[in-house]
Protein backbone atom coordinates (compact mmCIF):
# COMPACT_ATOMS: atom_id res chain seq x y z
CA UNK A 1 0.00 0.00 0.00
CA UNK A 2 2.84 2.37 0.85
CA UNK A 3 4.38 1.70 -2.54
CA UNK A 4 1.02 2.23 -4.21
CA UNK A 5 0.74 5.65 -2.60
CA UNK A 6 4.35 6.65 -3.12
CA UNK A 7 5.23 5.35 -6.58
CA UNK A 8 3.07 7.66 -8.72
CA UNK A 9 4.29 10.84 -7.00
CA UNK A 10 7.91 9.74 -6.93
CA UNK A 11 7.73 8.76 -10.60
CA UNK A 12 6.25 12.17 -11.42
CA UNK A 13 9.18 13.79 -9.61
CA UNK A 14 11.72 11.59 -11.35
CA UNK A 15 10.23 12.15 -14.81
CA UNK A 16 9.61 15.85 -14.24
CA UNK A 17 12.96 16.79 -12.74
CA UNK A 18 15.00 15.94 -15.84
CA UNK A 19 17.53 17.88 -17.85
CA UNK A 20 14.90 19.99 -19.58
CA UNK A 21 13.23 20.95 -16.29
CA UNK A 22 14.60 24.50 -16.11
CA UNK A 23 14.15 25.45 -19.78
CA UNK A 24 10.60 24.11 -19.71
CA UNK A 25 9.89 25.82 -16.39
CA UNK A 26 11.01 29.12 -17.90
CA UNK A 27 9.06 28.72 -21.14
CA UNK A 28 6.27 31.28 -21.60
CA UNK A 29 3.50 28.68 -21.49
CA UNK A 30 4.64 27.45 -18.08
CA UNK A 31 5.45 30.84 -16.53
CA UNK A 32 2.11 32.21 -17.78
CA UNK A 33 0.23 29.41 -16.17
CA UNK A 34 2.15 29.65 -12.87
CA UNK A 35 1.52 33.41 -12.80
CA UNK A 36 -2.22 32.93 -13.43
CA UNK A 37 -2.44 30.25 -10.74
CA UNK A 38 -0.44 32.22 -8.18
CA UNK A 39 -2.38 35.44 -8.41
CA UNK A 40 -5.84 33.90 -8.73
CA UNK A 41 -5.29 31.56 -5.77
CA UNK A 42 -3.68 34.42 -3.82
CA UNK A 43 -6.69 36.61 -4.39
CA UNK A 44 -9.14 33.84 -3.58
CA UNK A 45 -7.28 33.13 -0.31
CA UNK A 46 -7.38 36.82 0.63
CA UNK A 47 -11.10 36.97 -0.12
CA UNK A 48 -11.64 33.77 1.83
CA UNK A 49 -9.87 35.16 4.89
CA UNK A 50 -11.67 38.50 4.70
CA UNK A 51 -15.19 37.23 4.01
CA UNK A 52 -15.30 33.86 5.74
CA UNK A 53 -13.63 34.68 9.08
CA UNK A 54 -16.58 36.78 10.41
CA UNK A 55 -19.04 34.09 9.31
CA UNK A 56 -16.98 31.40 11.05
CA UNK A 57 -16.82 33.50 14.23
CA UNK A 58 -20.56 34.10 14.28
CA UNK A 59 -21.32 30.43 13.63
CA UNK A 60 -18.97 29.38 16.43
CA UNK A 61 -20.40 31.83 18.95
CA UNK A 62 -24.12 32.09 18.33
CA UNK A 63 -26.86 29.51 18.30
CA UNK A 64 -30.01 29.98 16.31
CA UNK A 65 -32.76 27.92 14.78
CA UNK A 66 -31.66 26.07 11.68
CA UNK A 67 -27.98 26.56 12.43
CA UNK A 68 -27.17 22.90 11.80
CA UNK A 69 -28.91 23.05 8.42
CA UNK A 70 -27.10 26.25 7.48
CA UNK A 71 -23.73 24.79 8.48
CA UNK A 72 -24.38 21.68 6.43
CA UNK A 73 -25.38 23.75 3.41
CA UNK A 74 -22.25 25.88 3.74
CA UNK A 75 -20.13 22.72 3.87
CA UNK A 76 -21.76 21.36 0.74
CA UNK A 77 -19.05 22.46 -1.74
CA UNK A 78 -16.53 20.34 0.18
CA UNK A 79 -18.22 17.16 -0.99
CA UNK A 80 -19.77 18.45 -4.21
CA UNK A 81 -17.91 17.33 -7.35
CA UNK A 82 -16.19 20.48 -8.69
CA UNK A 83 -17.70 20.14 -12.14
CA UNK A 84 -21.14 20.25 -10.51
CA UNK A 85 -20.06 23.38 -8.71
CA UNK A 86 -19.00 24.82 -12.07
CA UNK A 87 -22.39 24.10 -13.57
CA UNK A 88 -24.06 25.77 -10.60
CA UNK A 89 -21.87 28.85 -10.97
CA UNK A 90 -22.65 28.93 -14.68
CA UNK A 91 -26.39 28.79 -14.03
CA UNK A 92 -26.14 31.69 -11.60
CA UNK A 93 -23.37 33.88 -13.00
CA UNK A 94 -23.35 32.78 -16.65
CA UNK A 95 -24.49 35.25 -19.27
CA UNK A 96 -28.01 33.91 -19.26
CA UNK A 97 -27.86 32.96 -15.57
CA UNK A 98 -29.90 34.05 -12.60
CA UNK A 99 -27.60 36.96 -11.66
CA UNK A 100 -25.52 36.86 -14.82
CA UNK A 101 -28.26 38.25 -17.05
CA UNK A 102 -28.84 41.42 -14.97
CA UNK A 103 -25.08 41.80 -14.54
CA UNK A 104 -24.67 41.54 -18.29
CA UNK A 105 -27.18 44.35 -18.75
CA UNK A 106 -25.13 46.41 -16.32
CA UNK A 107 -22.11 45.78 -18.50
CA UNK A 108 -20.45 43.30 -16.15
CA UNK A 109 -19.57 39.97 -17.66
CA UNK A 110 -17.91 37.29 -15.59
CA UNK A 111 -17.55 34.12 -17.67
CA UNK A 112 -14.16 33.57 -19.36
CA UNK A 113 -12.47 36.20 -17.18
CA UNK A 114 -9.90 35.70 -14.42
CA UNK A 115 -12.70 36.78 -12.08
CA UNK A 116 -14.50 33.58 -13.03
CA UNK A 117 -11.38 31.58 -12.10
CA UNK A 118 -11.29 33.27 -8.69
CA UNK A 119 -15.00 32.64 -8.18
CA UNK A 120 -14.65 28.95 -9.03
CA UNK A 121 -11.75 28.67 -6.58
CA UNK A 122 -13.55 30.63 -3.90
CA UNK A 123 -16.67 28.52 -4.19
CA UNK A 124 -14.83 25.21 -3.94
CA UNK A 125 -12.17 26.17 -1.37
CA UNK A 126 -13.76 28.63 1.07
CA UNK A 127 -15.76 25.90 2.88
CA UNK A 128 -12.49 24.21 3.87
CA UNK A 129 -11.43 27.38 5.63
CA UNK A 130 -14.88 27.87 7.12
CA UNK A 131 -14.76 24.44 8.76
CA UNK A 132 -11.29 24.99 10.19
CA UNK A 133 -12.00 28.53 11.40
CA UNK A 134 -15.29 27.50 13.00
CA UNK A 135 -13.48 24.73 14.86
CA UNK A 136 -10.77 27.21 15.85
CA UNK A 137 -13.15 29.78 17.32
CA UNK A 138 -15.11 27.02 19.08
CA UNK A 139 -11.93 25.67 20.65
CA UNK A 140 -11.11 28.95 22.40
CA UNK A 141 -11.80 28.56 26.13
CA UNK A 142 -14.65 30.89 27.05
CA UNK A 143 -13.40 31.06 30.66
CA UNK A 144 -10.20 32.73 29.51
CA UNK A 145 -12.19 35.34 27.60
CA UNK A 146 -14.43 35.96 30.58
CA UNK A 147 -11.42 36.30 32.87
CA UNK A 148 -10.04 38.98 30.60
CA UNK A 149 -13.39 40.76 30.57
CA UNK A 150 -13.49 40.73 34.38
CA UNK A 151 -10.04 42.23 34.37
CA UNK A 152 -11.50 45.14 32.42
CA UNK A 153 -10.84 44.26 28.78
CA UNK A 154 -13.35 45.55 26.22
CA UNK A 155 -14.93 43.16 23.74
CA UNK A 156 -12.64 44.29 20.97
CA UNK A 157 -9.61 43.85 23.23
CA UNK A 158 -10.75 40.34 24.21
CA UNK A 159 -11.01 39.44 20.54
CA UNK A 160 -7.70 41.05 19.65
CA UNK A 161 -5.60 39.69 22.51
CA UNK A 162 -7.33 36.45 23.52
CA UNK A 163 -9.63 34.94 20.88
CA UNK A 164 -7.62 35.82 17.81
CA UNK A 165 -4.21 34.53 18.95
CA UNK A 166 -5.73 31.32 20.31
CA UNK A 167 -7.69 30.59 17.15
CA UNK A 168 -4.96 31.75 14.80
CA UNK A 169 -3.18 28.40 14.18
CA UNK A 170 -6.54 26.88 13.21
CA UNK A 171 -7.25 29.74 10.85
CA UNK A 172 -3.83 29.49 9.26
CA UNK A 173 -4.14 25.75 8.79
CA UNK A 174 -7.58 26.20 7.23
CA UNK A 175 -6.23 28.89 4.96
CA UNK A 176 -3.35 26.70 3.77
CA UNK A 177 -5.77 23.87 3.01
CA UNK A 178 -8.14 26.23 1.20
CA UNK A 179 -5.25 27.56 -0.85
CA UNK A 180 -4.18 24.04 -1.80
CA UNK A 181 -7.72 23.22 -2.82
CA UNK A 182 -7.93 26.40 -4.90
CA UNK A 183 -4.64 25.54 -6.61
CA UNK A 184 -5.95 22.10 -7.56
CA UNK A 185 -9.31 23.39 -8.83
CA UNK A 186 -10.09 22.01 -12.27
CA UNK A 187 -13.70 21.00 -12.93
CA UNK A 188 -15.42 24.24 -12.03
CA UNK A 189 -12.73 26.36 -13.68
CA UNK A 190 -12.79 24.67 -17.09
CA UNK A 191 -16.57 24.84 -17.23
CA UNK A 192 -17.05 28.33 -15.87
CA UNK A 193 -13.87 30.20 -16.79
CA UNK A 194 -12.67 28.47 -19.94
CA UNK A 195 -9.01 28.04 -20.73
CA UNK A 196 -6.85 30.75 -22.27
CA UNK A 197 -3.09 30.99 -21.83
CA UNK A 198 -1.99 33.88 -19.64
CA UNK A 199 -5.53 34.73 -18.64
CA UNK A 200 -7.59 31.86 -17.31
CA UNK A 201 -5.37 28.81 -17.86
CA UNK A 202 -4.30 27.67 -14.40
CA UNK A 203 -1.72 24.99 -13.61
CA UNK A 204 -4.23 22.14 -13.59
CA UNK A 205 -5.82 23.26 -16.87
CA UNK A 206 -2.33 23.56 -18.32
CA UNK A 207 -1.38 20.04 -17.29
CA UNK A 208 -4.53 18.81 -18.97
CA UNK A 209 -3.96 20.85 -22.12
CA UNK A 210 -0.29 19.88 -22.31
CA UNK A 211 -1.10 16.20 -21.92
CA UNK A 212 -2.79 16.36 -25.27
CA UNK A 213 0.11 17.63 -27.28
CA UNK A 214 3.42 17.65 -25.46
CA UNK A 215 4.06 15.68 -22.30
CA UNK A 216 7.06 17.88 -21.29
CA UNK A 217 5.28 20.85 -19.70
CA UNK A 218 2.75 18.51 -18.11
CA UNK A 219 5.57 16.60 -16.37
CA UNK A 220 7.32 19.75 -15.20
CA UNK A 221 4.12 21.29 -13.86
CA UNK A 222 3.21 18.00 -12.20
CA UNK A 223 6.61 17.87 -10.49
CA UNK A 224 6.09 21.45 -9.30
CA UNK A 225 2.68 20.49 -7.95
CA UNK A 226 4.14 17.51 -6.09
CA UNK A 227 6.71 19.81 -4.42
CA UNK A 228 4.02 22.36 -3.58
CA UNK A 229 1.78 19.67 -2.11
CA UNK A 230 4.65 18.37 0.02
CA UNK A 231 5.43 21.87 1.31
CA UNK A 232 1.76 22.49 2.09
CA UNK A 233 1.56 19.32 4.14
CA UNK A 234 4.77 20.21 6.02
CA UNK A 235 3.34 23.63 6.86
CA UNK A 236 0.05 22.13 8.02
CA UNK A 237 1.90 19.60 10.19
CA UNK A 238 4.06 22.21 11.83
CA UNK A 239 0.99 24.38 12.44
CA UNK A 240 -0.79 21.44 14.00
CA UNK A 241 2.23 20.78 16.20
CA UNK A 242 2.25 24.43 17.36
CA UNK A 243 -1.43 24.21 18.13
CA UNK A 244 -1.11 20.97 20.05
CA UNK B 1 -33.63 -0.77 -37.85
CA UNK B 2 -37.19 0.39 -38.24
CA UNK B 3 -37.52 2.19 -34.96
CA UNK B 4 -35.02 4.73 -33.81
CA UNK B 5 -35.74 6.24 -30.44
CA UNK B 6 -33.14 8.94 -31.01
CA UNK B 7 -33.85 12.59 -31.55
CA UNK B 8 -35.00 13.02 -35.10
CA UNK B 9 -32.57 14.89 -37.31
CA UNK B 10 -33.79 18.31 -38.24
CA UNK B 11 -32.66 18.23 -41.81
CA UNK B 12 -32.95 15.30 -44.14
CA UNK B 13 -35.25 13.58 -41.69
CA UNK B 14 -35.87 9.90 -42.21
CA UNK B 15 -36.51 9.38 -45.88
CA UNK B 16 -40.26 9.02 -46.39
CA UNK B 17 -39.73 5.88 -48.42
CA UNK B 18 -38.11 3.15 -46.44
CA UNK B 19 -35.73 0.67 -48.03
CA UNK B 20 -37.63 -2.18 -49.62
CA UNK B 21 -38.41 -5.22 -47.53
CA UNK B 22 -36.10 -7.41 -49.56
CA UNK B 23 -33.36 -4.85 -49.19
CA UNK B 24 -33.77 -4.84 -45.47
CA UNK B 25 -33.99 -8.61 -45.31
CA UNK B 26 -30.81 -8.81 -47.31
CA UNK B 27 -28.90 -6.48 -45.02
CA UNK B 28 -30.51 -7.99 -41.95
CA UNK B 29 -29.67 -11.56 -42.87
CA UNK B 30 -26.64 -11.41 -45.04
CA UNK B 31 -24.54 -8.71 -43.51
CA UNK B 32 -24.26 -10.44 -40.12
CA UNK B 33 -23.65 -13.72 -41.92
CA UNK B 34 -21.00 -12.04 -43.96
CA UNK B 35 -19.40 -10.42 -40.95
CA UNK B 36 -19.46 -13.60 -38.92
CA UNK B 37 -18.24 -15.80 -41.73
CA UNK B 38 -14.63 -14.96 -40.93
CA UNK B 39 -14.91 -17.17 -37.88
CA UNK B 40 -15.62 -14.12 -35.77
CA UNK B 41 -17.69 -14.59 -32.66
CA UNK B 42 -19.57 -11.78 -31.03
CA UNK B 43 -17.17 -9.76 -28.93
CA UNK B 44 -16.88 -6.69 -26.77
CA UNK B 45 -15.38 -3.92 -28.88
CA UNK B 46 -13.80 -0.73 -27.59
CA UNK B 47 -13.81 2.13 -30.04
CA UNK B 48 -11.83 5.32 -29.41
CA UNK B 49 -13.48 8.08 -31.41
CA UNK B 50 -13.12 11.83 -31.85
CA UNK B 51 -15.60 13.96 -29.88
CA UNK B 52 -17.25 15.16 -33.06
CA UNK B 53 -18.34 11.58 -33.77
CA UNK B 54 -20.27 11.25 -30.49
CA UNK B 55 -23.81 11.22 -31.88
CA UNK B 56 -23.16 9.45 -35.17
CA UNK B 57 -21.10 6.67 -33.59
CA UNK B 58 -23.51 6.15 -30.73
CA UNK B 59 -26.22 5.41 -33.27
CA UNK B 60 -23.92 3.39 -35.52
CA UNK B 61 -22.78 1.35 -32.53
CA UNK B 62 -26.35 0.51 -31.64
CA UNK B 63 -27.17 -0.56 -35.20
CA UNK B 64 -23.94 -2.50 -35.56
CA UNK B 65 -24.49 -4.33 -32.28
CA UNK B 66 -28.04 -5.20 -33.23
CA UNK B 67 -26.90 -6.67 -36.51
CA UNK B 68 -23.85 -8.52 -35.31
CA UNK B 69 -24.45 -9.26 -31.64
CA UNK B 70 -21.26 -7.49 -30.59
CA UNK B 71 -21.12 -5.13 -27.65
CA UNK B 72 -19.49 -1.92 -28.77
CA UNK B 73 -18.48 0.69 -26.23
CA UNK B 74 -17.09 4.08 -27.12
CA UNK B 75 -14.70 6.49 -25.60
CA UNK B 76 -15.20 9.94 -27.03
CA UNK B 77 -12.55 12.62 -26.49
CA UNK B 78 -10.38 14.99 -28.47
CA UNK B 79 -8.44 12.95 -31.05
CA UNK B 80 -5.16 14.18 -29.55
CA UNK B 81 -6.22 12.90 -26.09
CA UNK B 82 -7.08 9.51 -27.54
CA UNK B 83 -3.78 9.44 -29.40
CA UNK B 84 -1.84 10.15 -26.19
CA UNK B 85 -3.78 7.43 -24.41
CA UNK B 86 -3.15 4.91 -27.21
CA UNK B 87 0.54 5.78 -27.31
CA UNK B 88 0.68 5.15 -23.57
CA UNK B 89 -0.82 1.72 -23.80
CA UNK B 90 -4.58 2.24 -23.62
CA UNK B 91 -6.44 -0.74 -25.06
CA UNK B 92 -8.84 -0.16 -27.90
CA UNK B 93 -9.91 -2.12 -30.96
CA UNK B 94 -10.66 0.76 -33.28
CA UNK B 95 -9.39 4.34 -33.44
CA UNK B 96 -11.39 6.92 -35.39
CA UNK B 97 -9.72 10.32 -35.53
CA UNK B 98 -10.91 13.72 -36.67
CA UNK B 99 -7.61 14.44 -38.37
CA UNK B 100 -4.66 12.82 -40.07
CA UNK B 101 -2.26 14.73 -37.81
CA UNK B 102 -3.37 12.64 -34.86
CA UNK B 103 -3.66 9.44 -36.89
CA UNK B 104 -0.92 9.05 -39.50
CA UNK B 105 1.92 8.91 -36.92
CA UNK B 106 0.21 5.89 -35.35
CA UNK B 107 -0.05 3.84 -38.56
CA UNK B 108 2.16 0.78 -38.24
CA UNK B 109 2.77 1.45 -34.53
CA UNK B 110 -0.67 1.46 -32.95
CA UNK B 111 -3.12 1.03 -35.81
CA UNK B 112 -2.74 -1.36 -38.71
CA UNK B 113 -3.88 0.81 -41.60
CA UNK B 114 -5.69 4.01 -42.48
CA UNK B 115 -9.06 4.30 -44.18
CA UNK B 116 -11.08 7.47 -44.61
CA UNK B 117 -14.70 6.90 -43.65
CA UNK B 118 -16.13 10.42 -43.60
CA UNK B 119 -15.37 14.06 -44.18
CA UNK B 120 -16.35 17.15 -42.30
CA UNK B 121 -16.17 20.88 -42.68
CA UNK B 122 -16.06 23.88 -40.36
CA UNK B 123 -18.81 26.33 -39.64
CA UNK B 124 -19.34 29.29 -37.36
CA UNK B 125 -22.15 29.03 -34.82
CA UNK B 126 -23.81 31.83 -32.89
CA UNK B 127 -26.61 31.79 -30.30
CA UNK B 128 -30.03 31.51 -31.96
CA UNK B 129 -31.54 34.91 -32.65
CA UNK B 130 -28.22 36.70 -32.30
CA UNK B 131 -27.77 39.40 -34.91
CA UNK B 132 -24.21 40.29 -34.00
CA UNK B 133 -22.55 37.90 -36.44
CA UNK B 134 -23.78 37.60 -40.01
CA UNK B 135 -20.55 37.25 -41.95
CA UNK B 136 -16.93 36.39 -41.29
CA UNK B 137 -16.16 40.10 -41.14
CA UNK B 138 -18.30 40.51 -38.00
CA UNK B 139 -16.08 38.10 -36.09
CA UNK B 140 -13.35 40.70 -35.71
CA UNK B 141 -15.61 43.31 -34.15
CA UNK B 142 -14.01 44.41 -30.88
CA UNK B 143 -15.65 42.99 -27.78
CA UNK B 144 -17.08 39.89 -29.43
CA UNK B 145 -16.46 36.72 -27.45
CA UNK B 146 -15.28 33.81 -29.55
CA UNK B 147 -14.47 30.29 -28.36
CA UNK B 148 -12.38 27.92 -30.46
CA UNK B 149 -10.63 24.58 -29.95
CA UNK B 150 -7.08 24.59 -28.57
CA UNK B 151 -4.06 24.07 -30.82
CA UNK B 152 -3.42 20.34 -31.20
CA UNK B 153 -7.14 19.59 -31.23
CA UNK B 154 -8.04 18.84 -34.87
CA UNK B 155 -10.86 21.39 -34.92
CA UNK B 156 -8.43 23.91 -33.44
CA UNK B 157 -5.82 23.19 -36.08
CA UNK B 158 -8.38 23.47 -38.89
CA UNK B 159 -9.66 26.74 -37.41
CA UNK B 160 -6.16 28.17 -37.56
CA UNK B 161 -5.73 26.92 -41.13
CA UNK B 162 -9.03 28.57 -42.00
CA UNK B 163 -7.83 31.87 -40.51
CA UNK B 164 -4.58 31.61 -42.44
CA UNK B 165 -6.52 31.01 -45.66
CA UNK B 166 -8.74 34.05 -45.02
CA UNK B 167 -5.62 36.09 -44.31
CA UNK B 168 -3.99 34.99 -47.55
CA UNK B 169 -7.10 35.78 -49.57
CA UNK B 170 -7.19 39.26 -48.06
CA UNK B 171 -10.97 39.43 -48.50
CA UNK B 172 -11.60 40.65 -44.98
CA UNK B 173 -8.74 43.07 -44.69
CA UNK B 174 -5.34 43.15 -43.09
CA UNK B 175 -4.48 41.03 -40.04
CA UNK B 176 -7.82 39.24 -40.07
CA UNK B 177 -6.41 36.31 -38.11
CA UNK B 178 -4.80 38.55 -35.50
CA UNK B 179 -7.97 40.58 -35.00
CA UNK B 180 -9.98 37.35 -34.78
CA UNK B 181 -7.65 35.83 -32.20
CA UNK B 182 -7.92 38.98 -30.08
CA UNK B 183 -11.59 38.11 -29.57
CA UNK B 184 -10.90 34.53 -28.55
CA UNK B 185 -11.77 34.16 -24.86
CA UNK B 186 -11.19 30.43 -24.48
CA UNK B 187 -9.42 27.56 -26.21
CA UNK B 188 -11.22 24.36 -25.30
CA UNK B 189 -9.79 20.83 -25.10
CA UNK B 190 -12.37 19.36 -27.48
CA UNK B 191 -14.81 20.57 -30.06
CA UNK B 192 -17.95 19.59 -28.16
CA UNK B 193 -16.87 21.87 -25.30
CA UNK B 194 -16.55 24.65 -27.87
CA UNK B 195 -20.10 24.11 -29.10
CA UNK B 196 -21.36 23.90 -25.51
CA UNK B 197 -20.13 27.41 -24.72
CA UNK B 198 -22.33 28.88 -27.47
CA UNK B 199 -25.21 26.59 -26.56
CA UNK B 200 -25.06 27.95 -23.01
CA UNK B 201 -25.02 31.47 -24.40
CA UNK B 202 -21.64 32.20 -22.81
CA UNK B 203 -19.86 32.87 -26.08
CA UNK B 204 -21.01 35.04 -28.99
CA UNK B 205 -19.53 32.80 -31.64
CA UNK B 206 -17.55 29.60 -32.05
CA UNK B 207 -15.93 27.62 -34.81
CA UNK B 208 -17.04 23.97 -34.89
CA UNK B 209 -17.72 21.25 -37.46
CA UNK B 210 -20.99 21.34 -39.38
CA UNK B 211 -21.65 17.92 -37.83
CA UNK B 212 -21.55 19.49 -34.35
CA UNK B 213 -24.73 21.39 -35.12
CA UNK B 214 -26.81 18.45 -33.93
CA UNK B 215 -30.60 18.53 -33.65
CA UNK B 216 -30.22 19.10 -29.90
CA UNK B 217 -27.96 22.08 -30.55
CA UNK B 218 -30.06 23.53 -33.38
CA UNK B 219 -32.69 24.70 -30.90
CA UNK B 220 -30.11 26.97 -29.27
CA UNK B 221 -27.69 27.99 -32.00
CA UNK B 222 -27.66 28.94 -35.64
CA UNK B 223 -24.90 28.40 -38.16
CA UNK B 224 -23.23 31.10 -40.18
CA UNK B 225 -22.07 29.41 -43.37
CA UNK B 226 -18.47 29.90 -44.41
CA UNK B 227 -17.60 30.80 -48.01
CA UNK B 228 -16.96 27.40 -49.60
CA UNK B 229 -13.45 28.35 -50.72
CA UNK B 230 -12.43 28.63 -47.06
CA UNK B 231 -14.40 25.65 -45.79
CA UNK B 232 -12.07 22.79 -46.62
CA UNK B 233 -13.34 19.22 -46.37
CA UNK B 234 -11.27 17.41 -43.78
CA UNK B 235 -10.87 13.63 -43.72
CA UNK B 236 -11.71 11.31 -40.81
CA UNK B 237 -9.35 8.32 -40.77
CA UNK B 238 -10.14 5.06 -38.98
CA UNK B 239 -8.12 1.92 -38.31
CA UNK B 240 -8.04 -1.32 -36.33
CA UNK B 241 -5.40 -1.35 -33.61
CA UNK B 242 -2.48 -3.77 -33.85
CA UNK B 243 -3.11 -5.21 -30.40
CA UNK B 244 -6.87 -5.65 -30.81
CA UNK B 245 -8.05 -8.85 -29.19
CA UNK B 246 -11.05 -8.96 -31.51
CA UNK B 247 -9.53 -7.90 -34.80
CA UNK B 248 -12.14 -9.61 -37.03
CA UNK B 249 -15.00 -7.86 -35.23
CA UNK B 250 -13.06 -4.60 -35.25
CA UNK B 251 -12.60 -4.92 -39.01
CA UNK B 252 -16.32 -5.64 -39.29
CA UNK B 253 -17.01 -2.38 -37.47
CA UNK B 254 -14.82 -0.46 -39.90
CA UNK B 255 -16.55 -2.23 -42.80
CA UNK B 256 -19.89 -1.23 -41.33
CA UNK B 257 -18.78 2.42 -41.21
CA UNK B 258 -18.10 2.25 -44.94
CA UNK B 259 -21.28 0.30 -45.72
CA UNK B 260 -24.35 2.13 -47.08
CA UNK B 261 -26.02 1.85 -43.66
CA UNK B 262 -23.06 3.35 -41.84
CA UNK B 263 -22.63 6.10 -44.41
CA UNK B 264 -26.34 6.93 -44.19
CA UNK B 265 -26.12 7.42 -40.43
CA UNK B 266 -23.00 9.53 -40.79
CA UNK B 267 -24.77 11.71 -43.36
CA UNK B 268 -27.75 12.01 -41.07
CA UNK B 269 -25.46 13.53 -38.42
CA UNK B 270 -23.99 16.05 -40.85
CA UNK B 271 -20.90 14.28 -42.16
CA UNK B 272 -19.99 14.15 -45.83
CA UNK B 273 -19.32 10.99 -47.80
CA UNK B 274 -15.90 9.41 -47.53
CA UNK B 275 -15.25 9.68 -51.23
Amino acid sequence: MTAFLLLPTLTLLARGLNASFLPTLLSPAVTDTLRVSLWTTGLSVLLTAALVTPVAFLLARFDFRGKAVLETLLDLPVVLPPVVAGLGLLLVFGRTGLLGAPLELAGVSVAFTPAAVVMAQLFTSAPFYLRAARAGFSAVDRDVEQAAQIDGAGRAQVFRFITWPLAFPFLLEGLVLAWARALGEFGATILFAGSLQGRTRTVTLSVYAALESDLGPALVLSAVMVCVAFTVLLVVRSLAARRG
Amino acid sequence: MNHRPTRPPASRARAPRRPSLTGRLLTGLFLPALLLSGGAQAAALTVFAASSLTDAFTEIGRDFDRQTGNRTTFQFAGSQTLRTQLENGARADVFASASDTQFTPLVGKVVAARQVFARNTLTVIVPRGSARVRTLADLTRPGLRIVIAAPGVPAGEYTRQLLAAVDRAGTYGQDYAARFMKNVVSEEPNVRQVALKVQLGEADAAVVYTSDVTPALKARVQAVALPSRFAALTPYPVGVTLDSRSAPQARAFVAYLLSPDGQRTLRKWGFRAAR
